[in-house]
């Protein structure tokens, strides 16, 4: 690691050691006073209502984030491997494939199973 | 409360502590739009440009999370009196109230079978601001009344409510 | 200025229960009975020749100690034909009216004010709530017989206070007292 990377390091130590500061300083200025009324969700004042509050929440919401994060972890390991592509030849080529299949097998048992309708 | 709050004496450096802290307090005074009836009107007016109040570092903010005063602009009706107390609520401390118009401080001309006679009867007040609207220089006057107020609270010092009342 | 179009209709179709009652700001006036105003209305509304499509408002009056003691006014206008026309319907207590709801869609959130400050009871609406005062509210406050500044409780200690004539009340307790709106503290 180069020397002159030195100040980049001050720079980082200074400012986390400024935020700290400050908000320690604020924790032991600021009132602290939690009850039931104040910990409530925020709405306008009125009772919480709708599916949110109660719990009845959409799952279609979770299990769309859940496939994105899988492919997109997928979609993140292609890009080292084309940048690569010419070192790694034809072998890496079929081996990348090898993998996209084991993903796509994943990617129909998803779809067969109603995991991409929206409509419940 | 806080860590260190209200446990040392009233000292120079203690209260030259508490004046700073007061003078960031009052110098960053968020409201809450609570805007209910007409005397919203004349806050907005208030907030505008001609009677400007960012100069006192007054921003209006639409959550009571981030708010640290409530202005309760208009008349406060029976049915409205729990969501005006759990605003109240939600707000973080150190929060103040200011009670923007006649119908806020005693009900107004309202003295009626749906209007609460004064919003004193449901959440804590700090300053009253009179008038039907209040003019935008009234209620200019009620925020610089409530910065002193701030100016002169004990936050580090020991509070002493007797001594408060005499002085 | 002859007699407008309404008028002649009216009397055509409805003359024997149907009673022209005068003449004020440029708005005739007819009494009706409430077995009768549903049908008035709806005739009113379809007829091609009138055409009265919107209902400006529905109003209750407390006519104590006259009897009978309530009254329904419908306040119709002819946006085609520009002409307007009230209705009044009086109704005995307890006031019980046929809902012109059937007619014109607006009548929903009038009858429902009607119901909330007089308690007249519309039949057939499909939501007749209060729509002013919250839903625990005991009393209808615009009646004669309702205190201006209404019953004593910790939102107004000017009201006055309450007697086991004036109220049903439950229970002593103040917080459980139905005069305040109900939240759980």
């Amino acid at each position: 690691m180069p020397i002159e990377y030195l100040p980049v390091f001050l720079m980082v130590g200074a400012v986390s050691i400024l935020a700290l500061a400050i908000l320690f300083v604020s924790k032991l200025l600021r009132p602290s006073n939690p009850y039931f009324e104040k910990n409530r969700p925020y709405e306008c004042g009125v009772d919480p209502w709708g599916q949110a509050a109660v719990g009845l929440f959409k799952v279609q919401y979770f299990l769309i984030a859940i496939l994105f994060v899988i492919f997109d972890v997928e979609a993140m390991f292609l890009f080292p491997w084309a940048v690569v592509l010419d070192e790694i030849g034809l072998f890496g080529y079929i081996e990348m494939f090898v993998f996209i299949f084991l993903l796509l097998v994943g990617f129909a048992y998803a779809w067969a199973k109603g995991a991409l309708e929206w409509e419940s | 409360m806080g860590i260190l709050e209200n446990r040392f004496p009233d000292n120079v450096f203690f209260s030259t502590a508490d004046s700073i802290i007061n003078w960031s307090r009052k110098s960053a005074l968020w409201p809450e739009t609570f805007g209910i009836a007409c005397c919203a009107i004349e806050m907005i007016a208030t907030g505008c440009s001609r009677y400007d109040l960012d100069r006192f570092g007054i921003v209006f903010r639409p959550s009571p999370r981030q708010s640290d005063v409530m202005v309760i602009a208009g008349t406060v009706t029976k049915k409205f009196a729990p969501v005006v107390r759990r605003l109240y609520d939600q707000m973080p401390e150190p929060r103040w109230v200011i009670a923007m118009g006649t119908c806020a401080i005693t009900g107004g001309v309202y003295n009626t079978y749906a209007v609460v006679q004064g919003s004193e009867l449901v959440v804590p007040v700090d300053v009253h601001v009179p008038g039907c609207p209040p003019r935008p220089e009234a209620l200019m006057h009620g925020f610089l009344l409530l910065q002193e107020k701030i100016q002169k609270s004990h936050v580090l010092r020991r509070h002493d409510p007797e001594s408060a009342m005499a002085g | 200025m002859g007699v407008p179009l309404y008028c002649t209709k009216i009397a055509k179709r409805f003359g024997r229960e149907v009673e022209h009652e005068g003449h004020s700001h440029g708005m005739h006036v007819f009494a009706a009975p409430p077995s009768v105003v549903v049908d008035l209305c709806r005739f009113l509304k379809d007829d091609p020749e009138l055409r009265f499509n919107f209902l400006s408002d529905i109003c209750g009056v407390d006519r104590y100690p006259q009897t009978p003691r309530f009254e329904v006014v419908y306040h119709l206008y002819s946006i085609p034909l520009k002409w307007r026309l009230r209705i009044k319907c009086r109704v005995d207590d307890p006031p019980r009216v046929s809902s012109v709801v059937g007619v014109w869609k607006t009548a929903n959130w009038h009858e429902r004010e009607a119901y909330d400050m007089y308690g007249i009871v519309f039949d057939g609406h499909p939501d007749l709530r209060r729509i002013y005062m919250w839903e625990e509210f005991e009393g209808y406050p615009m009646r004669k017989d309702f205190p201006l500044r209404g019953y004593k409780d910790t939102y107004n200690p000017f009201g006055e206070e309450k007697t086991e004539t004036s109220s049903s009340s439950l229970s002593d307790d103040q917080d459980n007292n139905s005069s305040q709106p109900g939240e759980k503290r």
